[in-house]
């Protein structure tokens, strides 16, 4: 949770593994990083046990990239495919109980304000959509109408894939799935919809095939939570073994769908919108200039 | 044996799109040589792959082949790829890494 603990014992330096020899060294701790600059540092993801060609493990890769502070950042899921490769990271990971996580984050959320006051703690539940729109429902609509900061991503794959294949909220009207053979009877849950009556600051819907605009929504949804109140990401992470998306198809279906009916949309309030124009590299969300005339 | 991306760096080195290492859902697994191909002329360097950690998806070679239009990328038997980076050779230095070559298979039999 510092710069402190990601460093040697002194005297233990050689002992340690390469990978985490170059974590210390190499990492992105301390440093501000890009997505296009991976490849050229040792990134926090390590290797973990997800399909080959996971769309979510890629954008769990390029979201780890755009933490603004990954040694202040905590996350939190739950059971899902997701977990498997959060929790292969090296910032901590809180595993919470199925469909607990935005309780978790909640409670860890005031905890680190109470212990660390102003030095921001950054909070990530990262979860998929049987976690957060089925099952972890009711905790993370209430997180949200409790105002509690800290950033909710969905890591929506429109399907059960962990299990077989079975349908979830989130899951299209009419898909037939291994598990829901008749195909769902009933539409895709609008999150989005409710992620704004409910409150939320920033809610953005995002599609991994375009790596830099997942970093920018990711800052800006991390930076948001940090004071203004909760922000909520919906990421369309296609699951190609529930769906048979060859591997190499995976980025096809991604433009595709995005085309089709997951656009990129942001939705910012106004009182967000003032605080990170207040930050470096948000000159967008500055008054118009002819609203500056007028303050002054 | 199994397939592994390969990328080709005369082609990659006179490009340098770096889309491929923004793709990859492994990490630190495409990473990035500023000076590979320098000895042939090129200026930026070029993409390569950890072959240890590739699970061979093969989503990079649609991305150098559809995106970027390069068609750098092939995928190559593990056994046939000749001399390539592994993890435990790669290094990283100053905003870039490189890696010393070694046969992926040694040790295996």
């Amino acid at each position: 949770m510092s710069l402190d603990y990601v460093k040697f014992t002194p005297g233990f330096g050689k002992f340690m593994p390469k990978e985490y020899r170059d974590m210390v060294e190499h990492g992105p701790f301390g440093k501000k990083v890009s997505v296009s600059q991976v490849g050229t540092f040792k990134e926090i993801l390590e290797e973990h046990p997800m399909c080959a060609g996971c769309a979510m493990t890629l954008f769990i890769r390029l979201a780890m990239v755009a933490f603004p502070n990954p040694e202040d950042t905590i996350t939190v899921g739950t059971a899902g495919c997701g977990r498997l490769a959060i929790s292969q990271a090296a910032i901590p990971f809180v595993y919470g109980n199925y469909g607990d996580q935005n309780g978790v984050a909640s409670g860890l959320t005031r905890g680190l304000r109470l212990r660390f006051g102003d030095r921001p703690k950054d909070v990530v539940v990262m979860a998929g959509d049987g976690g957060m729109a089925d099952i972890g429902f009711a905790q993370t609509l209430h997180s949200w109408f409790r105002k509690e900061k800290f950033t909710t991503i969905m890591l929506d794959n429109e399907v059960y894939g962990n299990t077989g294949g079975q349908e979830s909220g989130m899951t299209n009207r009419n898909q037939v799935l291994k598990m829901a053979p008749l195909g769902k009877k009933f539409e895709k849950m609008d999150m989005l919809g409710m992620a704004k009556v409910s409150g939320c600051a920033y809610v953005a819907t995002v599609v991994p095939n375009n790596p830099r605009r997942v970093e920018s929504v990711i800052k800006k949804a991390v930076l948001v939570a940090r004071e203004i109140g909760p922000s909520y990401i919906q990421a369309y992470t296609s699951c190609n073994i529930e769906y048979a998306i060859p591997t190499d198809k995976v980025m096809e279906d991604a433009k595709t769908v995005e085309n089709d009916r997951y656009k990129f949309s942001e939705y910012i309030t106004d009182e967000a919108k003032e605080y990170l124009s207040q930050l470096y590299g948000y000159k967008e969300y500055l008054p118009k200039p002819a609203a500056a005339v007028e303050k002054q | 044996m199994y397939l592994v991306a390969n990328i080709e760096t005369e082609i990659c080195a006179a490009t340098s799109c770096k889309l491929c290492t923004q793709y990859c859902p492994e990490a630190n697994t495409i990473l990035y040589d500023n000076e590979a191909g320098q000895d042939k002329g090129f200026k930026y360097g070029a993409a390569y792959v950890a072959v240890d950690r590739c699970k061979g998806c093969a989503q990079c070679v649609w991305v150098c082949d559809n995106m970027a239009k390069h068609n750098a990328i092939k995928m190559e038997m593990i056994d046939q790829i000749g001399d390539t980076a592994l993890t435990e050779n790669v290094t990283y230095g100053e905003k870039t890494s490189s890696a010393v070559l070694a046969n992926p298979v040694r040790g295996q039999g």
